[in-house]
């Protein structure tokens, strides 16, 4: 019955093809299945609605930092040290620190964050009535970065990229510098069931278990700062060639087949690596920003601050390179079950300048507003004094976190805790209200945000989340 | 110009909606033109089968879901505009009833199309398509009658009408019917060469040599090529590569891995034990009912000798190997968990069933209670799972091991202790729980006195305590009484307590129901005579008589679907995990029946035997070429118009370099390098000096490589290997820079391209022409063409050195031909 030439020739095809019906039909799904395998390559998506943050940098101060020592005043804590905590053994612990008000909006900021109190109180959203499910760290800092603390999926900075794409397709979309190992590790930062184009590349060694750091006096685990970005045994022009040669291939094949975007997504993506290897490298020698730069964040500074400030001043190249996303663990735990005061001085300590320079920097670069800083743990802690009466133990009823930049109302705090920072009362934030405020803070819809994964629409917020619109500037 | 826009638009629908629906069009132009377009636009997301979505109860993507409508009542009533709640929804006349949501209100012209269209009788061509019913089947009678839990049926073989000379099997009748009836033709075979490349990785996952190349080219000369390729499946199947590709495959499903996961991810030193079973056993075919009942219940099945008993614990490894929460909350939670994760991967690998979302509700979708679901819980909690991780400070909930017959001298990596170092540790932790004792009172004491309490107990001493009591632990958990290594693997074994559970609400530990829930399985599914369970068992064994039950509407389907998806690029039914409301429907429903049912009773579960069955058909045979015509009917081959062409996955990539390049060594390494290394937190698998930074170092094929969650070698990272936290039985392709960086600068291909030029060399002696044919050749398994050779020539030309022929073996290992499958 079929007696047409089969397959057809390559001439007939090419011919049917470059006219008419077949052209324009061929045409649209070579884009559709260009558009498709082009989303491997993370071009940039229109948001759902216009976008307020077009980039997002989350400094994740993992460990859980005091919010009742930090951006939590409470008098009535102050007034009652020592008394018991609901009739029970634990007494409370009012906070060694010193609260003021700042800027012209007066928020409250104790005086462990000097430079960001002084420079930035007006640019900060602070959060104080947030709240999440456990007071566990691995769980809580697991949700924290993906809305669930039971199952393994993708990661904020996935999701925003999977919605979003990057502008710069010879970068990764999304970077975490200097992760931690354990927490779930690379689940932080991971895709899950998203394609893993979305996951997050990891830049730097991974940040060892504390206890592990402590007993070794290693802080992060070996390794290049990137893995494959260059080859030390083939010279650039060798390379060219190469690139020429695998490309001349495949473009044999490609004719043949007609149609075969995996092959076409290929020659693609050499031609992006090949460009990488010059852009990566270049991105992360921070050694090239001018001294007063350098000077701004600290760096040269002994210790973890000058850790930190690399990180954050890595994290602005990065942005302003087009990457989507970038996490930033800062290198001090918060985690003060003891010792309080000396140790959570420290860890101010070791942000505070680098953070407030961060801000100045993305500011006079007129960066600001188009960036999301999110600054926030993965909980909080207690009001009252834990074990020996010197720390505080976790609290996931209660805490702060603030925004900056990217849409936000600047010098504003919003909702509150109950008078001891116990319990969110006022306007609580869950987590999954985070992850949507920040969604639509990126032009994303999280309810729309879906993916299909096992015959089911996922979404970062399950079916939670309400978008905090008191807090958009 | 004009002409070729309108066509443009009609194809655009064609393209986007059911193909056949459209061209009958007469009294449907409209629909087609002006409605349906704007119903795919703007409704769809929230109101179709496709998208899982049915808010308001209400689904659009059908004609009778369009008239039945959704909570609020009928959408669409043919003739009445009034009456037609979509003209209110989408011309925001309520408030309460604004559609499409969130957005503005659609162009008047779109909305006068609409009731234009509703006035004239709304004629829809949308016929009821296998994937169109109106809700989700929650309760049990409409669940027995969803197709997937109605047991599969015996159809008659269709004929075909227009092709009678294609068919060569059952399976080709079924596909060639579907494809005449679509207006399709099924594509010629493909060339030999090409075959046979195809079944080899196929089957094996590797390439065939040249010599097996041209082995099989002869017997297709001499004795055709329906004779040439059987013989040839069946080597293959023989050949004990086989295991390797196919174990792989179930171990995706499996969600093996050699690491705990989650927060604390502690390794599995013991899990290879069951990859090796996993491979073994698809080598040895066997039975898949018996392999399911191995895996589920392999402690309670007799045995014949030790070996046997030991294969069969270890078989029970596959309950063990979840993703684990070593940090949770409490001991119970944590059990709560495991048993929580067995149900789940069990019944999405076993039935396609997403039973596990009934923790804290009954099933949105599917007709699973949470009575179906405690009723598994209580026989996983009435069984104990072996894990065997160390205690640490991440990790309050150490496992043991199940102890393997020492009779079998089995490979075992711990190191042996003399026996008067078993008594120094033990005696070791007694004293360090003493002064432990003594160091905390002084403390308490101490502040009791108002003094600095952390002179005489600190957080750090207490810590310390924690890792060198686990540790002794952890050395003497290892070796018997008399300090000689163990051998040991994890596994499941019936619990101490037998029992029901009760239901707890939402879930949580904290709510119980009063009555417990007798163990059992789903009920939706019917069994002529199922499987009690005995007072004194904790019922997997029931379940596993219960899956395999010839009755069964799922486990077989299941499986031919998991085959037909490795053979044939996609599954019948698309979503393989999920065979649920939620998930597809199958593209080719009888064929599926016929295939689950050849299954069991002409293959008596037989793997090899439904393999070895679709690889001989036509329909496997066919070229992957591109036709115009069949591709606009039908752009993504659901009908099966050609063979689809697929990416090698990550192992397929790695083996095949080293095939190329010589490298390979094909004997099973013993264990795994995490079994040889030890368990450890994985956060500290970089300082390991015996662990090579890419978690690779071996010519071993891929299979052997270490599977550590969340930390996984580079090649299967990068080339979309199984997420080994979920049940995966369809991996994703990416393209991405990354794999190209892969190629041009890692350690690895580095390594092969070197063994490559050399192999080239030695075949081919120092003439540089001879070089490019010789690589071409062990690459591609062809010459090259004379466009090809001028390529290579010109790559010669434009670069100097002396390895130059190593980089041109590594830009040939780079191309995506050479990772591309016809």
């Amino acid at each position: 019955m079929n007696n047409a030439p089969f397959p057809p020739s390559r001439r007939t095809l090419l011919k049917s093809l470059s006219s008419g019906f077949g052209y324009l039909a061929y045409a649209s799904l070579a884009a559709e299945d260009a558009a498709k395998s082009d989303r491997r390559n993370l071009p940039v998506q229109s948001p759902h609605f216009p976008a307020r943050a077009k980039q997002v940098i989350f400094l994740c101060m993992k460990g859980g930092p005091s919010h009742v020592d930090t951006f939590d005043y409470k008098p009535e804590l102050q007034k009652r040290n020592g008394e018991p905590w609901r009739g029970g053994p634990a007494r409370l612990l009012a906070s060694a620190q010193k609260f003021k008000q700042y800027g012209e909006s007066g928020i409250h900021i104790s005086s462990l964050f000097p430079h960001l109190a002084k420079n930035h109180a007006d640019d900060l959203c602070v959060i104080n009535s947030m709240h999440t499910d456990l007071p566990n760290h691995p769980q809580a800092y697991a949700q924290l970065h993906t809305g669930s603390f039971q199952f393994v999926r993708p990661s904020l900075g996935a999701w925003s990229l999977y919605g979003l794409g990057s502008p710069n397709q010879n970068l990764p979309g999304f970077v975490t510098l200097n992760p931690p190992s354990d927490m779930g590790g690379a689940n932080n930062y991971g895709s899950a069931f998203l394609p893993a184009i979305y996951q997050g590349a990891k830049i730097g060694g991974g940040q060892l278990p504390a206890l592990f750091s402590a007993l070794s006096g290693k802080t992060e685990e070996p390794g290049p700062p990137m893995k494959n970005i260059e080859n030390p045994h083939v010279s650039r022009k060798t390379q060219r060639a190469q690139i020429d040669l695998i490309a001349g291939l495949d473009q044999r094949k490609l004719e043949q087949d007609h149609y075969h975007p995996e092959i076409e997504g290929s020659i693609q993506s050499f031609e992006l690596a090949y460009r990488m290897q010059d852009e990566i490298p270049d991105v992360l020698d921070i050694k090239s920003e001018p001294e007063s730069i350098q000077k701004l964040y600290g760096i040269g500074r002994p210790g973890d601050g000058d850790r930190f400030a690399k990180q954050c001043l890595l994290a602005r190249r990065l942005v302003e390179s087009g990457v989507r996303f970038v996490e930033v663990t800062a290198p001090t735990s918060w985690d003060h079950h003891s010792l309080l005061n000396q140790n959570l001085a420290k860890s101010c300590d070791v942000t505070d300048q680098p953070i407030a320079a961060l801000l100045t920097d993305l500011k006079n670069r007129g960066m600001l507003k188009d960036t999301l800083v999110v600054w926030s743990g993965e909980f909080g802690r207690t009001p009252y004094a834990q074990g020996l009466g010197d720390g505080r133990d976790h609290n996931n009823k209660g805490y702060s976190m603030w925004m900056a930049g990217g849409g936000v109302k600047g010098g504003y705090a919003h909702g509150s805790t109950d008078d001891f920072g116990y319990k969110a009362i006022d306007k609580p934030v869950h987590i999954h209200d985070l992850h949507a405020t920040i969604l639509h803070l990126l032009g994303l819809d999280h309810e729309r945000l879906t993916y299909n994964y096992a015959g089911r629409e996922f979404r970062l917020t399950d079916v939670y989340g309400n978008v905090v619109e008191e807090i958009l500037g | 110009m004009k002409s070729q826009r309108a066509v443009f638009f009609v194809f655009l629908i064609l393209w986007a909606t059911d193909f056949n629906a459209a061209l009958a069009s007469s009294g449907t132009d409209f629909f087609e033109a002006k409605i349906r377009p704007v119903l795919i636009e703007n409704c769809y997301k929230c109101h179709s089968v496709e998208s899982g979505k049915s808010k308001g109860g209400l689904l659009l993507d059908t004609r009778a879901g369009t008239h039945l409508g959704g909570d609020n009542g009928p959408a669409v009533v043919p003739g009445n505009v009034e009456e037609s709640l979509l003209i209110a929804a989408i011309s925001h006349a309520q408030p309460d009833l604004e559609m499409p949501p969130k957005k503005e209100r659609l162009p008047d012209g779109v909305i006068a199309d609409f009731r234009k269209w509703i006035e004239s009788g709304a004629p829809d061509p949308r016929t009821e398509s296998t994937g169109s019913i109106s809700a989700a089947p929650t309760d049990l009678e409409s669940g027995r009658k969803f197709w997937a839990f109605k047991k599969p049926q015996q159809h008659p073989v269709p004929e075909s009408l227009e092709n009678t000379d294609w068919p060569k099997s059952d399976t080709d009748q079924f596909i060639i019917a579907k494809l005449e009836e679509n207006g399709l033709t099924p594509s010629s075979d493909a060339a030999p060469e090409i075959l046979v490349r195809r079944l080899h990785f196929d089957l094996t996952g590797l390439p065939p040599s040249l010599e097996e190349q041209r082995g099989f080219l002869k017997s297709v000369a001499e004795g055709g090529i329906d004779k040439a390729l059987a013989e040839r499946t069946d080597q293959l199947l023989a050949s004990e590569r086989f295991g390797e590709r196919w174990g792989r495959h179930w171990l995706d499903v499996a969600r093996f891995a050699e690491s705990s996961g989650k927060e604390s991810n502690f390794t599995f030193p013991e899990a290879w034990r069951y990859r090796d079973y996993v491979i073994d056993a698809f080598n040895n075919d066997i039975p898949f009912d018996r392999f399911i009942t191995e895996q589920l219940a392999g402690d309670l099945l007799p045995a014949k000798d030790d070996a046997e008993r030991a294969r069969l614990l270890i078989a029970t490894g596959y309950l063990a190997i979840g993703p684990l929460s070593l940090n949770a909350m409490s001991r119970e939670q944590s059990l709560a968990d495991v048993a929580d994760e067995q149900i789940n991967a069990s019944t999405q690998a076993f039935m396609g069933t997403t039973v596990a979302c009934a923790r804290c509700h009954d099933h949105k979708f599917d007709p699973i209670s949470m009575e179906d679901y405690y009723a598994m819980v209580g026989i996983f909690r009435s069984s104990k799972t072996y894990y065997g991780t160390a205690v640490g400070p991440d990790n309050q909930l150490g496992g043991d091991l199940i102890h393997l017959p020492k009779s079998l001298d089995l490979p075992v990596f711990y190191k042996a202790l003399k026996p008067e170092d078993v008594a120094k540790l033990k005696q070791e932790k007694i004293d360090l729980i003493a002064k432990e004792e003594e160091a905390k009172a002084k403390a308490a004491r101490a502040a009791k006195e108002g003094k600095d309490p952390s002179e005489f107990f600190s957080l750090q001493m207490a810590i310390g305590g924690l890792w060198r009591k686990g540790a002794i632990d952890g050395q003497l958990a290892l070796v018997d009484e008399d300090g000689n290594p163990n051998a040991m693997c994890m596994g499941v074994t019936e619990a101490e307590e037998i029992g029901d559970s009760p239901v707890y609400e939402r879930g949580e530990l904290a709510t119980p129901r009063d009555s417990k829930v007798p163990r059992g399985f789903p009920e939706v599914v019917q069994l002529s005579d199922p499987p009690e369970i005995p007072d004194d068992e904790s019922g997997r064994l029931q379940y596993a008589e219960w899956l395999t039950h010839p009755d069964h509407p799922l486990t077989a389907r299941v499986l031919a679907n998991r085959v037909w998806n490795h053979l044939f690029r996609t599954g019948i039914v698309r979503t393989t995990d999920n065979f649920g409301f939620n998930g597809e429907r199958p593209s080719h429903p009888e064929l599926l029946d016929h295939l689950a049912m050849q299954l069991v009773n002409e293959h008596e579960w037989s793997v090899k035997g439904l393999i070895r069955e679709l690889v001989l058909s036509r329909s496997y045979r066919q070229s992957s070429d591109f036709r115009e015509s069949a591709f606009l009917k039908d752009p993504e081959n659901r009908f099966l118009w050609r063979m689809s062409k697929r990416r090698l996955d990550a192992e397929e990539i790695r083996d095949a370099m080293l095939f190329v390049a010589g490298d390979i060594e094909l004997t099973r390494p013993v264990a795994s390098l995490i079994g040889r290394t030890g368990g450890r937190n994985a956060a500290l698998l970089p300082f390991a000096k015996n662990i090579p930074a890419d978690l690779d170092g071996s010519v071993h094929r891929s299979v052997y490589l270490p599977i550590v969650r969340d930390r996984l070698p580079d090649v299967l990272e990068l080339f979309d290997f199984a997420e080994s936290s979920l049940v995966t039985g369809h991996r994703e392709t990416t393209n991405v820079p990354m794999q190209a960086l892969y190629f041009m600068n890692s350690d690895f291909v580095e390594k092969r391209s070197a063994s490559f030029a050399k192999r080239v060399m030695s075949d081919a002696g120092e003439e540089p022409e001879k070089h490019i044919e010789r690589a071409f050749k062990l690459c591609f398994n062809r010459p090259p063409s004379e466009e090809e050779s001028a390529l290579a020539n010109e790559f010669f030309r434009s670069t100097t050195g002396e390895d130059s022929l190593k980089r041109y073996c590594q830009a040939l290992l780079s191309t995506a031909t050479f990772r591309n499958l016809d």
